[in-house]
């Protein structure tokens, strides 16, 4: 087969070949074609299966309107279903596969469900197969979907990559057909910073399609001198093969452009980039969409719309037929007939459904006004054209006009509803358009090509203006209104078979009136009824046909009948496109403490905190689990010293001159006599009473604070603070900011602590307990004059310092602490290891201020100042909060001290039933303790604190389990605090 | 002489690439200090700020540079300012204090920030990528800067001059952060 169809010189480039497969066979086509017109090129009209009756179907449209060509692109991984062959730019090497067939494309067994299409109307499924139910999921459904449906996915990852971008500009110009250059022009010569999109990788819409004159050359000839000088301002930024999919809040639209779609291979470079345009003023010149009309069997291969008939052999070169017959009820009809005639293609008949004489005369053509076709034959290609009369009219192609259909989508994303206009039985974009939006052109329902040409260089010209450049002298080119006038008519009464009104769904007049029979009226009912206008062309050449339909079966005009609602997308957006760069190892971004790399490079454990990578524990050789490596670092530490890294803390650097007097009203707890050099636990509260974080602060100078937060916590209480300073009390002179990352601060803790520490502290650092005790502070130098804070405080409940220096010397300042430590034995120890020892030392984490718990449930009560004014305090005062059974956070351990419990373990009394209604509370963390040789909890249970030494049950219903447990003082370890102030 | 001595490293060990003209590099001698306008002191602190380094304190979206003293003042929030300058054996914070007085609250900011110097034709294409602030040349001339997100990292964008941006994001996510520049540049080159 090579290119017979080909019969004319075009807009693609003859003198170059590309090679490309469809199912397997090789053929050949030429830059600037579609994927489409190389296979009308050569031949092929089959290209595809209906997706319920497996219906034979072919090339429909020249457009992304196309309901019926679509494809699976590429082979393996890189396979893309559902693809239109109207739109994917040819590339040499292309393979293309058809899909949704059983067999071959031209001998698809699933075929036979045609012929009982007469039981498969709209809702058949769901009044079907209703008994028995359970067979819904197991059985029908899985054959259903088996025998319907589109293309199918790889089911392997998709090899390409994907980005997204942000844009901006003064115009954003949608579409680039004739409105669309002629406002991009007006507004980039006026010195507009102007993008222009359009979804065609050639420019120009229409003005490539068809054989208007625009200033006395060819339409296309001008749209090429027109992209080529918009091309050399450098304000503007020219768009091709990108769709302006969506219409957001504030002039920002979605943008989708297909990159390196049309190369063979994308080299590591994205394949789409989904852009976020930001955009001062828009001109929408999207054009309009050719409505077919229904009639008996109009889904042939052969069939097509009028326009894509123009726009192959004008565009292409392409002839869609070479015995052509056009059934029209406007003048675009004999236009094509014009066209056709100029490359010699045969018209046989041309049935227009308005009455009156013929606009011209075409030789050699029946010429029927007031005609209507019946019917269609040929299986799988169109053989010939029946009228209502009978007379049967010979014709490999049916070019069919039922009017144009503006694009208002995009005017419409942000719910505006487009006005119908009788004129051209037409919705055009009407009311609230988006933010800053203008439309012009065929999208206005202006058809006529110097309207679009005088349009779209007004509303280039005044959004410029809106923009403040002074819009240049640009007179559109001279080009003429073609006539198109049309008539209203949708579907032939008489028609004989199924008449076809959305192809990509199979729904057909015949369904409509079922979707009205059986009450579903309105037409988003009708919609969801019948599938009409869903899938991957959204029902551009159905949804208008679909509502005049219904609206002459309810006797109401189609606007009384409205649309529905339009959302984005325009056009289908890809899943990898939408997810971009964000995959994998890329979906967020992590943070390192500054000892990263050196635990790294000792075969530490890590565990994703939030966004942090932590270390969660340090493994030995020999240790084959991961408690042994725990128990191993908790013992050491606590009978010598242990080292971990908590830079992860946030850490925010409060200065000005009320800095007290603000830490006095943001933690529940008093501040107003913390000492410099002091640090102090701190607790803050919720408005709500309820508990937020907790921390320590220390007073580094008069005005000059470091609080610190949880890990978790951290950017919360940030912005809290900062709302308070900004908010509530703007008069106070407080500033923040935060050095979270600016700080390498490591816990060192263990009997041996400060032993190891004065070899690492300057010698002017005395850190004897009577010069610093517990609670001290100080910014001192370490390892000689590098910059240190110090901090004499404890998570471990161990003689223990915070040292912090700055975060460049993080990793060797962990190895000097490692070095010092070695005559003591010193270990890392990880998160794991320090959640431990805070479980041994009762201290509550974020599993117990959980947003649920409050000060005297964590037995932080006394925390909750009385004597001041602080956030939180006056709700926390609620009855509901402080009632006798509140709960209570205490320690549990189990009575068998060989059994182990889980956190999320709920208590009932020991002779209840466990229900719901016998809960008591729930254990929150649990750890291994190896310094006491059983697990050991926190939890809350009501009235805790007052009944320690009872036993209670720890029930775990979702994982089984039940261990009875002794409710004892949350501080298992050292309760009287002698070894931190030691 | 101690017996421990601490070395300070650079975060992402003086990155340095070039990428068909357009170059990513670490700038890893970077000094920032935070100066906050003490409330009711703006004057005095824009009087001491001009005295220093004769310049006036930035407005929003801006930044001033003293070549004379080797400094640039970048606006931050209405009441805070971030002092650029190459590091050197004085502490930051001694070297503003000492040159401003007690006219401000500062904060050494220099380890909180990882600091990538993007220059060259596609810088801004690469930017277009990953910066939801419109960096173009002609929205963001030389002497802009502003606080932003990239990539879910929050971030500060300066034009240095045309096609030459310095960018700050926090240090512990350094690598992501380059991570996110590199393949920009990589996908616009």
């Amino acid at each position: 087969m090579s290119q017979n169809f080909r019969i004319c010189d075009s807009l693609v480039d003859r003198g170059r070949t590309l090679g490309f497969t469809f199912n397997g066979r090789t053929l050949e086509g030429h830059p600037g074609d579609t994927l489409a017109s190389a296979l009308l090129a050569n031949g092929r009209r089959l290209v595809a299966r209906s997706f319920k009756y497996h219906r034979p179907r072919g090339v429909f449209s020249a457009g992304s309107e196309e309901p019926n060509a679509l494809v699976q692109l590429r082979k393996g991984p890189y396979q893309e279903p559902n693809t239109k062959a109207t739109t994917v730019e040819l590339f040499d090497g292309l393979a293309a596969t058809s899909q949704n067939h059983r067999l071959s494309l031209e001998h698809d067994l699933m075929s036979i469900s045609d012929l009982f299409s007469v039981f498969l109307a709209a809702g058949f499924y769901y009044k079907t197969f209703m008994w028995p139910k359970s067979f819904w999921e197991k059985l029908y459904e899985p054959i259903i979907r088996a025998s319907a449906g589109l293309g199918r996915l790889s089911l392997e990852p998709d090899p390409d990559v994907y980005d997204k971008g942000f844009r901006h500009c003064d115009v954003l110009v949608i579409g680039a057909g004739p409105a669309g250059l002629s406002a991009a022009l007006a507004a980039g010569r006026a010195g507009a910073r102007v993008v222009l999109a359009d979804e065609d990788f050639l420019m120009g819409g229409r003005l490539n399609s068809e054989s208007f004159e625009v200033a006395g050359a060819a339409g296309s000839d001008w749209a090429k001198q027109a992209v080529e000088e918009l091309a050399s301002l450098p304000n503007v930024v020219l768009m091709s093969r990108t769709t302006v999919y969506g219409s957001f809040d504030h002039g920002i639209f979605g943008a989708l452009e297909r990159k390196t779609d049309h190369l063979n291979e994308a080299a590591g470079k994205p394949r789409q980039i989904l852009w976020r345009i930001y955009a001062k003023r828009s001109v929408l010149c999207a054009g309009a969409t050719e409505r077919p009309i229904a009639f008996g069997n109009n889904d042939r291969p052969g069939v097509m719309l009028a326009g894509a008939v123009r726009s192959y052999i004008n565009r292409y070169g392409v002839a869609a037929g070479m015995k052509v017959a056009i059934f029209t009820n406007n003048d675009d009809g004999w236009r094509t007939a014009a066209d056709l005639l100029q490359h010699d293609v045969e018209i046989t008949a041309v049935i227009d459904s308005r009455t009156g004489p013929a606009p011209q005369h075409i030789p050699g053509a029946s010429i029927v006004m007031g005609g209507r076709v019946a019917d269609t034959a040929g299986r799988k290609a169109l053989r010939s054209i029946t009228l209502s009369g009978g007379q049967v009219v010979p014709a490999d192609c049916a070019a069919i006009s039922g009017g144009w259909s503006p694009n208002v989508h995009l005017s419409c994303h942000m719910r505006g509803r487009p006005a119908w206009n009788s004129d051209i039985s037409a919705f055009v974009p009407h009311g609230d358009l988006p933010t800053g939006m203008s439309v012009a052109g065929a999208a206005r329902g202006s058809f006529g090509l110097a309207s679009a040409l005088k349009e779209g260089a007004k509303t280039g010209a005044d959004a410029a203006s809106d923009c403040g450049f002074s819009a240049a002298n640009f007179d559109p080119p001279s080009a003429e209104d073609e006539p198109v006038s049309a008539s209203p008519f949708w579907y032939v009464s008489q028609s004989r078979g199924n008449a076809w009104v959305d192809q990509q769904n199979d729904v057909t007049v015949k369904d409509i009136r079922l979707s009205f029979r059986e009450g579903f009226r309105s037409v988003e009912h009708m919609k969801r009824y019948t599938t009409l206008g869903m899938a991957t062309d959204q029902g551009r050449t159905s949804n208008v046909p679909a509502l005049a339909i219904m609206a002459e079966l309810t006797g109401k005009s189609v606007e009384e009948t409205g649309t529905t609602i339009f959302r984005p997308p325009y056009s289908p957006v890809s899943m990898g496109a939408l997810a971009g760069r964000s995959r994998g190892k890329n979906f967020r971004p992590y943070r390192k403490p500054p000892s990263h790399a050196w635990a790294e490079e000792r075969g530490a454990v890590f565990v994703e905190s939030g966004a942090w990578l932590r270390a969660q524990w340090f493994p030995l050789e020999g240790e084959t689990t991961w408690r042994e490596s725990v128990d191993r670092e908790v013992l050491s530490t606590r009978r010598s010293v242990g080292i971990c890294d908590v830079s992860t803390l946030g850490k925010i650097d409060i200065q000005g001159r009320d800095s007290n007097a603000f830490l006095n009203r943001v933690y529940s707890n008093g501040f107003a006599t913390l000492k410099v050099g002091k640090v102090r636990y701190g607790l803050m509260l919720r408005e709500d009473g309820i508990a937020y974080d907790d921390g320590t602060t220390a007073r580094l100078g008069e005005h000059h604070y470091v609080m610190t937060t949880t890990t978790a916590n951290a950017g919360l209480v940030f912005r809290q603070l900062e709302f308070a300073r900004q908010c509530l009390w703007p008069e106070m002179d407080v500033h923040l900011i935060s050095t979270t990352d600016g700080w390498a601060q490591f816990s060192v803790a263990g009997p041996n602590s400060r032993n190891l520490l004065r070899k690492i502290v300057d010698e002017n650092c005395d850190i004897s307990n009577e010069a610093f005790p517990y609670m001290a502070c100080g910014e001192i130098t370490a390892c000689g004059r590098v910059p240190a804070r110090l901090f004499r405080i404890s998570f471990s409940g161990e003689l223990a310092y915070e040292i912090a220096v700055p975060a460049s010397y993080g990793r060797s300042m962990m190895a000097a602490l490692m070095a010092a430590g070695e005559e003591y034995r010193a270990v890392p120890y990880g998160v794991e290891a320090l959640g431990v020892m805070r479980i041994e030392k009762g201290h509550p984490a974020g599993n117990e201020l959980n947003g649920q718990t409050t000060a005297l449930n964590l037995g932080l009560g006394r925390f909750v100042s009385k004597k001041k004014d602080c956030i939180g305090n006056v709700l926390s005062q609620r009855d509901e909060l402080n009632k006798d059974d509140a709960l209570k956070l205490v320690g549990f351990r189990p009575v068998d001290w060989e059994k182990s419990f889980n956190a999320g373990a709920h208590f009932v009394a020991t002779d209840a039933e466990q229900t719901l209604e016998n809960d008591e509370g729930w254990m929150s963390s649990v750890a291994y303790s190896p310094i006491l040789g059983h697990m050991i909890g926190l939890g809350f249970i009501k009235r805790g604190d007052a009944r320690l030494g009872e036993t209670v049950m720890a029930v775990d219903p979702l994982r089984g389990g039940k261990v009875e447990v002794e409710i004892v003082s949350p501080h298992f370890f050292d309760p009287e605090g002698k070894r931190l102030r030691a | 002489m101690p017996e421990f001595q601490l070395v300070s490293e650079p975060l992402l060990g003086g990155y340095s690439e070039e990428f068909d003209g357009t170059k990513i590099e670490e700038v890893s001698d970077l000094a920032i200090v935070s100066i906050a306008c003490p409330v009711g002191g703006s004057k005095r602190l824009r009087s001491a700020v001009s005295k220093a380094w004769n310049i006036d304190p930035p407005g929003p979206g801006t930044a001033e540079a003293s070549e004379k003293f080797g400094i640039t003042l970048m606006f931050m929030a209405t009441d805070m300012y971030f002092a650029l300058f190459p590091r050197s054996d004085l502490p930051p914070v001694e070297r503003v204090a000492g040159e401003l007085g007690e006219e401000a609250y500062y904060t050494d900011q220099s380890d909180n920030w990882v600091a990538l110097r993007l220059s060259g034709a596609h810088s801004a294409d690469a930017l277009e990528r990953i910066c939801p602030i419109d960096v173009s040349p002609r929205s963001f001339p030389a002497g802009s800067a502003t606080r932003t997100v990239m990539e879910h990292m929050g971030s500060v964008v300066y034009c240095e001059s045309e096609l030459r941006y310095l960018l700050l994001s926090a240090s512990s996510s350094a690598e992501s952060f380059l991570h996110a520049v590199e393949t920009s540049v990589k996908y616009v080159t």
